[in-house]
Protein backbone atom coordinates (compact mmCIF):
# COMPACT_ATOMS: atom_id res chain seq x y z
CA UNK A 1 0.00 0.00 0.00
CA UNK A 2 1.14 3.46 -0.81
CA UNK A 3 3.93 2.35 -3.02
CA UNK A 4 2.04 3.42 -6.10
CA UNK A 5 0.64 6.94 -6.28
CA UNK A 6 -2.58 6.67 -8.28
CA UNK A 7 -3.01 10.49 -8.63
CA UNK A 8 -1.69 11.42 -12.08
CA UNK A 9 1.07 14.08 -12.24
CA UNK A 10 -0.28 17.53 -13.17
CA UNK A 11 0.94 19.00 -16.44
CA UNK A 12 2.61 22.41 -16.43
CA UNK A 13 -0.51 23.85 -18.15
CA UNK A 14 -2.69 22.52 -15.37
CA UNK A 15 -0.37 23.96 -12.73
CA UNK A 16 -0.46 27.33 -14.51
CA UNK A 17 -4.27 27.24 -14.55
CA UNK A 18 -4.40 26.45 -10.85
CA UNK A 19 -2.05 29.34 -10.10
CA UNK A 20 -4.19 31.67 -12.22
CA UNK A 21 -7.27 30.60 -10.22
CA UNK A 22 -5.39 31.35 -7.00
CA UNK A 23 -4.28 34.76 -8.30
CA UNK A 24 -7.84 35.55 -9.39
CA UNK A 25 -9.02 34.63 -5.92
CA UNK A 26 -6.39 36.99 -4.46
CA UNK A 27 -7.60 39.79 -6.76
CA UNK A 28 -11.18 39.19 -5.66
CA UNK A 29 -10.06 40.58 -2.29
CA UNK A 30 -8.76 43.86 -3.79
CA UNK A 31 -11.39 46.50 -3.23
CA UNK A 32 -12.14 49.68 -5.11
CA UNK A 33 -12.02 51.89 -1.96
CA UNK A 34 -14.73 54.24 -3.26
CA UNK A 35 -17.25 51.82 -4.72
CA UNK A 36 -16.42 49.25 -2.02
CA UNK A 37 -16.72 46.28 -4.35
CA UNK A 38 -13.82 44.05 -5.37
CA UNK A 39 -12.20 44.63 -8.75
CA UNK A 40 -13.02 41.13 -10.07
CA UNK A 41 -16.77 41.45 -9.47
CA UNK A 42 -16.67 44.99 -10.87
CA UNK A 43 -15.27 43.49 -14.09
CA UNK A 44 -12.16 45.66 -14.02
CA UNK A 45 -9.78 42.78 -14.85
CA UNK A 46 -9.58 42.35 -18.62
CA UNK A 47 -6.75 39.82 -18.81
CA UNK A 48 -4.71 37.77 -16.40
CA UNK A 49 -1.66 35.87 -17.62
CA UNK A 50 0.92 33.79 -15.79
CA UNK A 51 4.00 32.56 -17.67
CA UNK A 52 4.33 29.45 -15.51
CA UNK A 53 7.51 30.79 -13.91
CA UNK A 54 7.61 34.09 -11.99
CA UNK A 55 5.83 36.68 -14.12
CA UNK A 56 2.18 37.72 -13.85
CA UNK A 57 0.66 40.18 -16.32
CA UNK A 58 -2.58 41.91 -15.41
CA UNK A 59 -4.47 44.03 -17.91
CA UNK A 60 -7.16 46.01 -16.19
CA UNK A 61 -9.25 49.15 -16.33
CA UNK A 62 -10.88 51.54 -13.86
CA UNK A 63 -14.51 52.59 -13.52
CA UNK A 64 -13.43 56.04 -14.74
CA UNK A 65 -10.16 57.20 -16.34
CA UNK A 66 -10.18 60.17 -13.92
CA UNK A 67 -10.09 57.90 -10.86
CA UNK A 68 -7.85 59.63 -8.28
CA UNK A 69 -7.28 56.28 -6.56
CA UNK A 70 -5.77 54.60 -9.63
CA UNK A 71 -2.27 54.28 -8.21
CA UNK A 72 -3.59 52.90 -4.92
CA UNK A 73 -5.65 50.26 -6.76
CA UNK A 74 -2.70 49.29 -8.98
CA UNK A 75 -0.39 49.08 -5.96
CA UNK A 76 -2.98 46.96 -4.18
CA UNK A 77 -3.11 44.52 -7.12
CA UNK A 78 0.68 44.16 -7.19
CA UNK A 79 1.19 43.89 -3.45
CA UNK A 80 -1.67 41.42 -2.91
CA UNK A 81 -0.14 38.99 -5.40
CA UNK A 82 3.35 39.52 -3.96
CA UNK A 83 2.08 38.71 -0.48
CA UNK A 84 1.75 35.08 -1.58
CA UNK A 85 4.32 34.97 -4.38
CA UNK A 86 7.14 37.05 -2.93
CA UNK A 87 9.59 36.47 -5.80
CA UNK A 88 7.06 37.16 -8.60
CA UNK A 89 7.21 40.10 -10.97
CA UNK A 90 3.73 41.57 -11.34
CA UNK A 91 3.09 43.84 -14.32
CA UNK A 92 -0.12 45.83 -14.30
CA UNK A 93 -1.24 47.58 -17.46
CA UNK A 94 -4.11 50.08 -17.21
CA UNK A 95 -6.21 50.30 -20.36
CA UNK A 96 -9.30 52.35 -21.18
CA UNK A 97 -10.18 50.59 -24.44
CA UNK A 98 -12.67 49.01 -24.38
CA UNK A 99 -14.24 51.42 -21.95
CA UNK A 100 -15.59 49.75 -18.84
CA UNK A 101 -19.40 49.52 -18.74
CA UNK A 102 -22.20 48.03 -16.67
CA UNK A 103 -22.40 44.74 -18.57
CA UNK A 104 -18.91 43.89 -17.33
CA UNK A 105 -20.07 43.70 -13.70
CA UNK A 106 -20.74 40.16 -12.46
CA UNK A 107 -24.15 39.18 -11.12
CA UNK A 108 -22.76 39.29 -7.57
CA UNK A 109 -21.33 42.76 -8.24
CA UNK A 110 -24.68 44.00 -9.56
CA UNK A 111 -26.35 42.76 -6.40
CA UNK A 112 -23.78 44.64 -4.29
CA UNK A 113 -24.44 47.85 -6.26
CA UNK A 114 -28.20 47.46 -5.77
CA UNK A 115 -28.78 47.18 -9.55
CA UNK B 1 -4.24 59.20 -17.71
CA UNK B 2 -2.87 55.79 -16.82
CA UNK B 3 -2.56 56.18 -13.12
CA UNK B 4 -0.60 59.38 -13.12
CA UNK B 5 -3.05 61.18 -10.90
CA UNK B 6 -1.63 60.07 -7.59
CA UNK B 7 1.88 60.98 -8.71
CA UNK B 8 0.58 64.46 -9.59
CA UNK B 9 -1.38 64.81 -6.35
CA UNK B 10 -0.15 67.54 -4.01
CA UNK B 11 1.10 66.92 -0.51
CA UNK B 12 -1.73 66.69 2.02
CA UNK B 13 0.09 69.44 3.97
CA UNK B 14 -1.09 72.02 1.43
CA UNK B 15 -4.64 70.63 1.15
CA UNK B 16 -5.65 69.79 4.72
CA UNK B 17 -5.22 73.26 6.38
CA UNK B 18 -7.85 74.61 3.96
CA UNK B 19 -10.43 72.13 5.24
CA UNK B 20 -9.71 73.00 8.88
CA UNK B 21 -9.83 76.77 8.23
CA UNK B 22 -13.02 76.29 6.19
CA UNK B 23 -14.72 74.28 8.94
CA UNK B 24 -13.80 76.90 11.58
CA UNK B 25 -15.06 79.72 9.30
CA UNK B 26 -18.40 77.97 8.84
CA UNK B 27 -18.82 77.78 12.61
CA UNK B 28 -18.02 81.52 12.87
CA UNK B 29 -20.56 82.24 10.10
CA UNK B 30 -23.25 80.21 11.91
CA UNK B 31 -22.61 82.03 15.22
CA UNK B 32 -22.58 85.47 13.57
CA UNK B 33 -25.81 84.68 11.67
CA UNK B 34 -27.50 83.72 14.96
CA UNK B 35 -26.36 87.08 16.39
CA UNK B 36 -27.59 89.03 13.35
CA UNK B 37 -31.21 87.99 12.90
CA UNK B 38 -32.33 91.65 13.03
CA UNK B 39 -29.99 92.52 10.15
CA UNK B 40 -31.13 89.44 8.18
CA UNK B 41 -34.66 90.81 8.28
CA UNK B 42 -33.70 94.32 7.15
CA UNK B 43 -31.58 94.94 4.00
CA UNK B 44 -28.95 92.72 2.39
CA UNK B 45 -26.33 95.50 2.18
CA UNK B 46 -26.07 95.98 5.96
CA UNK B 47 -22.37 96.11 6.92
CA UNK B 48 -22.67 93.14 9.31
CA UNK B 49 -24.33 91.02 6.62
CA UNK B 50 -21.58 92.01 4.21
CA UNK B 51 -19.01 90.90 6.82
CA UNK B 52 -20.78 87.54 7.28
CA UNK B 53 -21.12 87.12 3.50
CA UNK B 54 -17.37 87.61 3.05
CA UNK B 55 -16.51 85.09 5.80
CA UNK B 56 -18.99 82.66 4.20
CA UNK B 57 -17.84 83.16 0.62
CA UNK B 58 -14.11 83.55 1.27
CA UNK B 59 -13.31 82.00 4.66
CA UNK B 60 -15.67 79.03 4.27
CA UNK B 61 -16.57 78.37 0.64
CA UNK B 62 -13.45 79.59 -1.20
CA UNK B 63 -11.16 78.12 1.45
CA UNK B 64 -12.75 74.66 1.03
CA UNK B 65 -12.79 75.06 -2.75
CA UNK B 66 -9.09 76.00 -2.86
CA UNK B 67 -8.21 72.90 -0.83
CA UNK B 68 -10.39 70.64 -2.98
CA UNK B 69 -9.09 72.26 -6.18
CA UNK B 70 -5.46 71.55 -5.31
CA UNK B 71 -6.49 67.89 -5.06
CA UNK B 72 -8.84 67.90 -8.05
CA UNK B 73 -6.62 69.80 -10.48
CA UNK B 74 -4.26 66.86 -11.13
CA UNK B 75 -7.30 64.73 -12.01
CA UNK B 76 -9.01 67.29 -14.27
CA UNK B 77 -5.92 68.95 -15.79
CA UNK B 78 -3.83 65.73 -15.83
CA UNK B 79 -0.83 67.60 -14.51
CA UNK B 80 0.60 68.56 -11.13
CA UNK B 81 0.04 71.95 -9.53
CA UNK B 82 2.46 74.59 -10.90
CA UNK B 83 3.79 75.45 -7.43
CA UNK B 84 2.90 74.04 -4.02
CA UNK B 85 4.91 76.83 -2.36
CA UNK B 86 2.64 79.43 -3.97
CA UNK B 87 -0.29 77.40 -2.63
CA UNK B 88 1.06 77.67 0.92
CA UNK B 89 1.73 81.42 0.50
CA UNK B 90 -1.84 81.88 -0.82
CA UNK B 91 -3.27 80.03 2.18
CA UNK B 92 -1.66 82.27 4.81
CA UNK B 93 -2.15 85.56 2.93
CA UNK B 94 -5.74 84.60 2.20
CA UNK B 95 -6.53 83.57 5.80
CA UNK B 96 -5.18 86.88 7.18
CA UNK B 97 -7.00 88.91 4.50
CA UNK B 98 -10.34 87.18 5.21
CA UNK B 99 -10.03 88.07 8.90
CA UNK B 100 -9.00 91.67 8.19
CA UNK B 101 -11.59 92.21 5.46
CA UNK B 102 -14.50 90.78 7.46
CA UNK B 103 -13.48 92.66 10.60
CA UNK B 104 -13.30 95.94 8.68
CA UNK B 105 -16.85 95.35 7.37
CA UNK B 106 -18.10 94.32 10.81
CA UNK B 107 -16.82 97.53 12.46
CA UNK B 108 -17.70 99.57 9.32
CA UNK B 109 -14.11 100.83 8.90
CA UNK B 110 -14.63 101.65 5.23
CA UNK B 111 -11.95 104.28 4.83
CA UNK B 112 -9.07 102.77 6.81
CA UNK B 113 -8.70 99.04 7.50
CA UNK B 114 -10.85 98.00 4.50
CA UNK B 115 -8.37 99.58 2.06
CA UNK B 116 -5.39 97.57 3.39
CA UNK B 117 -7.44 94.40 3.87
CA UNK B 118 -8.80 94.46 0.33
CA UNK B 119 -5.35 95.14 -1.15
CA UNK B 120 -3.97 92.17 0.78
CA UNK B 121 -6.91 90.05 -0.43
CA UNK B 122 -6.26 91.20 -3.99
CA UNK B 123 -2.62 90.16 -3.71
CA UNK B 124 -3.40 86.76 -2.17
CA UNK B 125 -5.98 85.93 -4.85
CA UNK B 126 -3.59 87.12 -7.55
CA UNK B 127 -1.02 84.57 -6.34
CA UNK B 128 -3.72 81.86 -6.45
CA UNK B 129 -4.92 82.87 -9.92
CA UNK B 130 -1.38 82.96 -11.34
CA UNK B 131 -0.61 79.55 -9.81
CA UNK B 132 -3.73 77.97 -11.31
CA UNK B 133 -3.37 79.70 -14.65
CA UNK B 134 0.21 78.43 -15.00
CA UNK B 135 -1.03 74.95 -14.06
CA UNK B 136 -3.69 75.17 -16.78
CA UNK B 137 -1.00 76.11 -19.29
CA UNK B 138 0.79 72.83 -18.51
CA UNK B 139 -2.32 70.87 -19.50
CA UNK B 140 -1.76 68.89 -22.65
CA UNK B 141 -5.41 68.17 -23.43
CA UNK B 142 -7.79 70.83 -22.06
CA UNK B 143 -11.29 69.38 -21.67
CA UNK B 144 -14.62 71.08 -21.02
CA UNK B 145 -14.27 70.58 -17.26
CA UNK B 146 -10.84 72.27 -17.14
CA UNK B 147 -12.23 75.09 -19.31
CA UNK B 148 -15.02 75.68 -16.79
CA UNK B 149 -12.59 75.79 -13.87
CA UNK B 150 -10.03 77.97 -15.63
CA UNK B 151 -12.66 80.46 -16.85
CA UNK B 152 -14.08 80.53 -13.30
CA UNK B 153 -10.65 81.62 -12.12
CA UNK B 154 -10.63 84.54 -14.59
CA UNK B 155 -14.05 85.59 -13.27
CA UNK B 156 -12.58 85.42 -9.76
CA UNK B 157 -9.89 87.88 -10.93
CA UNK B 158 -12.60 90.22 -12.30
CA UNK B 159 -14.61 89.90 -9.07
CA UNK B 160 -11.60 90.71 -6.96
CA UNK B 161 -10.53 93.62 -9.15
CA UNK B 162 -13.95 95.23 -8.90
CA UNK B 163 -14.16 94.53 -5.15
CA UNK B 164 -10.79 96.22 -4.58
CA UNK B 165 -11.79 99.23 -6.72
CA UNK B 166 -15.00 99.63 -4.70
CA UNK B 167 -13.00 99.41 -1.45
CA UNK B 168 -10.53 102.06 -2.68
CA UNK B 169 -13.44 104.20 -3.82
CA UNK B 170 -14.69 104.51 -0.24
CA UNK B 171 -11.63 106.65 0.42
CA UNK B 172 -10.71 108.17 -2.96
CA UNK B 173 -14.18 108.41 -4.52
CA UNK B 174 -13.32 108.02 -8.22
CA UNK B 175 -16.18 105.74 -9.44
CA UNK B 176 -19.14 107.36 -11.18
CA UNK B 177 -22.00 105.36 -9.63
CA UNK B 178 -23.15 104.53 -6.10
CA UNK B 179 -21.44 101.66 -4.26
CA UNK B 180 -24.54 99.52 -4.24
CA UNK B 181 -24.49 99.41 -8.04
CA UNK B 182 -20.93 98.02 -8.11
CA UNK B 183 -21.69 95.73 -5.17
CA UNK B 184 -24.40 94.09 -7.29
CA UNK B 185 -21.97 93.48 -10.18
CA UNK B 186 -19.19 92.34 -7.80
CA UNK B 187 -21.57 89.82 -6.18
CA UNK B 188 -22.75 88.38 -9.50
CA UNK B 189 -19.27 88.11 -10.96
CA UNK B 190 -18.32 86.14 -7.85
CA UNK B 191 -21.40 83.97 -7.49
CA UNK B 192 -22.10 83.19 -11.14
CA UNK B 193 -18.67 83.67 -12.71
CA UNK B 194 -16.46 82.15 -10.04
CA UNK B 195 -18.63 79.74 -8.07
CA UNK B 196 -21.13 78.58 -10.66
CA UNK B 197 -18.49 77.85 -13.31
CA UNK B 198 -16.28 76.15 -10.76
CA UNK B 199 -19.18 74.10 -9.43
CA UNK B 200 -20.16 72.96 -12.92
CA UNK B 201 -16.55 72.14 -13.84
CA UNK B 202 -15.95 70.09 -10.69
CA UNK B 203 -19.43 68.56 -10.48
CA UNK B 204 -19.43 67.38 -14.09
CA UNK B 205 -16.34 65.29 -13.27
CA UNK B 206 -17.31 64.18 -9.77
CA UNK B 207 -21.04 63.44 -10.17
CA UNK B 208 -20.66 60.86 -12.99
CA UNK B 209 -17.59 59.45 -11.23
CA UNK B 210 -19.34 58.89 -7.90
CA UNK B 211 -22.70 57.85 -9.36
CA UNK B 212 -20.92 55.65 -11.92
CA UNK B 213 -22.67 57.09 -14.96
CA UNK B 214 -21.26 56.67 -18.45
CA UNK B 215 -21.86 57.79 -22.00
CA UNK B 216 -23.07 61.25 -21.06
CA UNK B 217 -23.58 63.93 -23.66
CA UNK B 218 -20.73 66.42 -23.14
CA UNK B 219 -22.21 68.73 -25.77
CA UNK B 220 -24.67 69.83 -23.07
CA UNK B 221 -21.72 71.00 -20.98
CA UNK B 222 -20.30 72.89 -23.96
CA UNK B 223 -23.64 74.66 -24.48
CA UNK B 224 -23.82 75.42 -20.74
CA UNK B 225 -20.30 76.90 -20.89
CA UNK B 226 -21.04 79.30 -23.75
CA UNK B 227 -24.54 80.31 -22.61
CA UNK B 228 -23.46 81.11 -19.04
CA UNK B 229 -20.29 82.97 -20.02
CA UNK B 230 -21.91 85.00 -22.80
CA UNK B 231 -24.90 85.80 -20.57
CA UNK B 232 -22.72 86.89 -17.66
CA UNK B 233 -20.36 88.93 -19.83
CA UNK B 234 -23.29 90.75 -21.44
CA UNK B 235 -24.98 91.24 -18.06
CA UNK B 236 -21.87 92.74 -16.42
CA UNK B 237 -21.04 95.00 -19.38
CA UNK B 238 -24.63 96.18 -19.53
CA UNK B 239 -24.70 96.90 -15.79
CA UNK B 240 -21.36 98.70 -16.00
CA UNK B 241 -21.92 100.84 -19.09
CA UNK B 242 -25.50 100.75 -20.42
CA UNK B 243 -27.87 99.92 -17.59
CA UNK B 244 -30.58 99.00 -20.08
CA UNK B 245 -33.86 97.78 -18.65
CA UNK B 246 -34.79 95.08 -21.15
CA UNK B 247 -31.28 93.66 -21.78
CA UNK B 248 -30.96 92.35 -18.24
CA UNK B 249 -33.94 89.99 -18.75
CA UNK B 250 -32.39 88.62 -21.93
CA UNK B 251 -28.97 88.06 -20.30
CA UNK B 252 -30.60 86.31 -17.34
CA UNK B 253 -32.50 84.08 -19.75
CA UNK B 254 -29.24 83.21 -21.54
CA UNK B 255 -27.59 82.33 -18.20
CA UNK B 256 -30.72 80.37 -17.25
CA UNK B 257 -30.60 78.33 -20.47
CA UNK B 258 -26.95 77.50 -19.71
CA UNK B 259 -27.90 76.33 -16.21
CA UNK B 260 -30.70 74.19 -17.68
CA UNK B 261 -28.21 72.48 -20.00
CA UNK B 262 -26.08 71.63 -16.96
CA UNK B 263 -29.14 70.41 -15.04
CA UNK B 264 -30.05 68.21 -17.98
CA UNK B 265 -26.50 66.74 -17.96
CA UNK B 266 -26.80 65.96 -14.24
CA UNK B 267 -30.27 64.49 -14.79
CA UNK B 268 -28.80 62.12 -17.41
CA UNK B 269 -26.06 61.13 -14.94
CA UNK B 270 -28.63 60.61 -12.20
CA UNK B 271 -31.07 58.50 -14.22
CA UNK B 272 -28.33 56.48 -15.93
CA UNK B 273 -26.33 55.80 -12.78
CA UNK B 274 -25.17 52.30 -11.89
CA UNK B 275 -24.90 53.06 -8.20
CA UNK B 276 -28.49 53.10 -7.09
CA UNK B 277 -28.03 53.94 -3.41
CA UNK B 278 -26.88 57.52 -2.83
CA UNK B 279 -24.58 58.13 0.13
CA UNK B 280 -24.73 61.31 2.19
CA UNK B 281 -22.22 63.14 -0.03
CA UNK B 282 -24.28 62.47 -3.15
CA UNK B 283 -27.58 63.39 -1.44
CA UNK B 284 -26.20 66.88 -0.68
CA UNK B 285 -25.01 67.16 -4.27
CA UNK B 286 -28.35 66.21 -5.83
CA UNK B 287 -30.25 68.71 -3.64
CA UNK B 288 -27.76 71.49 -4.42
CA UNK B 289 -28.19 70.96 -8.15
CA UNK B 290 -32.00 71.03 -7.88
CA UNK B 291 -31.85 74.21 -5.73
CA UNK B 292 -30.06 75.98 -8.64
CA UNK B 293 -33.56 76.78 -9.93
CA UNK B 294 -34.53 78.72 -6.75
CA UNK B 295 -32.26 81.82 -7.13
CA UNK B 296 -32.97 81.82 -10.85
CA UNK B 297 -36.71 82.20 -10.24
CA UNK B 298 -36.15 84.63 -7.34
CA UNK B 299 -33.91 86.84 -9.52
CA UNK B 300 -36.51 86.89 -12.26
CA UNK B 301 -39.22 87.85 -9.77
CA UNK B 302 -37.02 90.62 -8.31
CA UNK B 303 -36.34 91.97 -11.78
CA UNK B 304 -40.02 92.01 -12.69
CA UNK B 305 -41.19 93.58 -9.38
CA UNK B 306 -38.36 96.10 -9.27
CA UNK B 307 -39.55 98.12 -6.25
CA UNK B 308 -38.09 98.21 -2.72
CA UNK B 309 -40.76 97.13 -0.25
CA UNK B 310 -39.58 95.37 2.95
CA UNK B 311 -40.73 92.05 1.41
CA UNK B 312 -38.63 92.64 -1.73
CA UNK B 313 -35.64 93.56 0.46
CA UNK B 314 -36.00 90.31 2.38
CA UNK B 315 -36.36 88.46 -0.90
CA UNK B 316 -33.04 90.05 -1.95
CA UNK B 317 -31.46 88.62 1.23
CA UNK B 318 -33.10 85.24 0.54
CA UNK B 319 -31.69 85.32 -3.02
CA UNK B 320 -28.12 85.55 -1.68
CA UNK B 321 -28.90 83.10 1.15
CA UNK B 322 -30.24 80.49 -1.29
CA UNK B 323 -27.09 80.69 -3.43
CA UNK B 324 -24.62 80.60 -0.52
CA UNK B 325 -26.38 78.06 1.71
CA UNK B 326 -28.73 76.24 -0.68
CA UNK B 327 -26.22 75.63 -3.46
CA UNK B 328 -22.60 76.46 -2.65
CA UNK B 329 -22.48 75.23 0.97
CA UNK B 330 -24.69 72.24 0.16
CA UNK B 331 -22.27 71.16 -2.57
CA UNK B 332 -19.25 71.79 -0.37
CA UNK B 333 -20.69 69.65 2.44
CA UNK B 334 -21.39 66.89 -0.06
CA UNK B 335 -18.02 67.04 -1.73
CA UNK B 336 -16.18 67.25 1.61
CA UNK B 337 -17.44 63.73 2.32
CA UNK B 338 -16.43 62.63 -1.16
CA UNK B 339 -12.93 64.13 -1.13
CA UNK B 340 -11.42 64.66 2.33
CA UNK B 341 -11.68 60.99 3.43
CA UNK B 342 -9.85 59.96 0.25
CA UNK B 343 -7.18 62.64 0.64
CA UNK B 344 -6.47 61.48 4.20
CA UNK B 345 -6.80 57.80 3.26
CA UNK B 346 -4.26 58.16 0.42
CA UNK B 347 -1.91 60.05 2.72
CA UNK B 348 -2.07 57.46 5.52
CA UNK B 349 -2.51 54.19 3.62
CA UNK B 350 -0.97 54.63 0.17
CA UNK B 351 2.09 52.60 1.19
CA UNK B 352 0.11 49.89 2.97
CA UNK B 353 -2.49 48.93 0.35
CA UNK B 354 -2.30 45.26 -0.58
CA UNK B 355 0.25 44.56 2.17
CA UNK B 356 -2.01 45.12 5.19
CA UNK B 357 -5.70 45.31 5.94
CA UNK B 358 -6.60 49.01 5.88
CA UNK B 359 -9.85 50.78 6.81
CA UNK B 360 -12.10 52.12 4.05
CA UNK B 361 -12.09 55.90 3.39
CA UNK B 362 -15.64 56.25 4.76
CA UNK B 363 -14.53 54.66 8.03
CA UNK B 364 -12.33 57.70 8.71
CA UNK B 365 -15.32 59.78 9.87
CA UNK B 366 -18.53 59.14 11.78
CA UNK B 367 -21.33 58.32 9.34
CA UNK B 368 -23.86 58.84 12.13
CA UNK B 369 -22.64 62.43 12.72
CA UNK B 370 -22.66 63.02 8.95
CA UNK B 371 -26.33 61.91 8.84
CA UNK B 372 -27.31 64.17 11.75
CA UNK B 373 -25.43 66.99 10.05
CA UNK B 374 -27.29 66.37 6.77
CA UNK B 375 -30.80 66.40 8.26
CA UNK B 376 -29.89 69.27 10.61
CA UNK B 377 -28.60 71.31 7.70
CA UNK B 378 -31.75 70.76 5.64
CA UNK B 379 -33.90 71.77 8.63
CA UNK B 380 -31.72 74.85 9.33
CA UNK B 381 -31.83 76.28 5.82
CA UNK B 382 -35.55 75.59 5.33
CA UNK B 383 -36.39 77.29 8.67
CA UNK B 384 -34.05 80.21 7.98
CA UNK B 385 -35.48 80.70 4.48
CA UNK B 386 -39.05 80.75 5.86
CA UNK B 387 -37.91 83.14 8.61
CA UNK B 388 -36.27 85.53 6.14
CA UNK B 389 -38.99 85.54 3.46
CA UNK B 390 -41.98 85.73 5.84
CA UNK B 391 -40.33 87.93 8.46
CA UNK B 392 -40.58 85.28 11.21
CA UNK B 393 -37.83 86.02 13.69
CA UNK B 394 -38.42 83.04 16.02
CA UNK B 395 -38.28 80.59 13.10
CA UNK B 396 -35.14 82.32 11.81
CA UNK B 397 -33.50 82.09 15.24
CA UNK B 398 -34.43 78.42 15.61
CA UNK B 399 -32.90 77.70 12.20
CA UNK B 400 -29.73 79.61 13.01
CA UNK B 401 -29.25 77.70 16.29
CA UNK B 402 -29.60 74.40 14.40
CA UNK B 403 -27.03 75.78 11.93
CA UNK B 404 -24.54 76.26 14.79
CA UNK B 405 -25.04 72.61 15.83
CA UNK B 406 -24.51 71.56 12.18
CA UNK B 407 -21.30 73.61 12.03
CA UNK B 408 -19.99 71.91 15.18
CA UNK B 409 -20.82 68.43 13.80
CA UNK B 410 -19.10 69.34 10.54
CA UNK B 411 -15.98 70.50 12.36
CA UNK B 412 -15.91 67.36 14.54
CA UNK B 413 -16.00 65.14 11.46
CA UNK B 414 -13.34 67.21 9.67
CA UNK B 415 -11.06 67.01 12.71
CA UNK B 416 -11.78 63.28 13.08
CA UNK B 417 -10.49 62.75 9.53
CA UNK B 418 -7.56 65.15 9.76
CA UNK B 419 -6.36 63.71 13.08
CA UNK B 420 -6.88 60.09 11.97
CA UNK B 421 -4.03 57.81 13.08
CA UNK B 422 -2.94 55.03 10.75
CA UNK B 423 -4.47 51.66 11.75
CA UNK B 424 -3.32 48.57 9.92
CA UNK B 425 -3.86 44.86 10.51
CA UNK B 426 -2.17 41.77 9.08
CA UNK B 427 -3.91 40.40 6.00
CA UNK B 428 -5.37 36.88 6.19
CA UNK B 429 -2.97 34.49 4.43
CA UNK B 430 -4.03 33.13 1.01
CA UNK B 431 -3.61 29.36 0.72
Amino acid sequence: MGLLNTTPMKTSEEITEIEIDIIENILSHVMDPEIEIDIVNLGLIYELNYDGKTTVDVEMTLSTPACPLSDAIVASVKESIKQKYTDFVVNVKLVFEPRWHAEMITEAGKEMLGM
Amino acid sequence: MNGLQTANAPSSKIVVPHFIAGGVSFLIVAILLALSTTELLSVYFDNKLIAITHIAILGWASMMVFGALYQLIPVVYETSLFSEKLGVITFWLFAVSVLALSYSFWIASFTNLLIYASLLMFFSLLVFIINLHLTYRKTKKPNIQSKFINTGIYWLAATELLGTLVALNFKYNFLSDIHLHYLKIHAHLGLVGWFLLLIIGAASILIPMFMISHRLNEKKLNYAYYFINIGLLALSLDWLFLQSSIGVYIYWMIIGVGILFFLSYVYDAYTGRLRRKLDVGLKYTVIAVVVLIVPLITALYLLIVGDTTPFVNRLGTFYGFSIIFGIISMLIFGQTYKTLPFIIWLDRYQNYVGKYKTPLPRELYSEKLADYQYYGYLAAIVLMSIGIVFNQRIILQTGSIILIIVAVLNLINILMMVLHKTKIEELPKHK
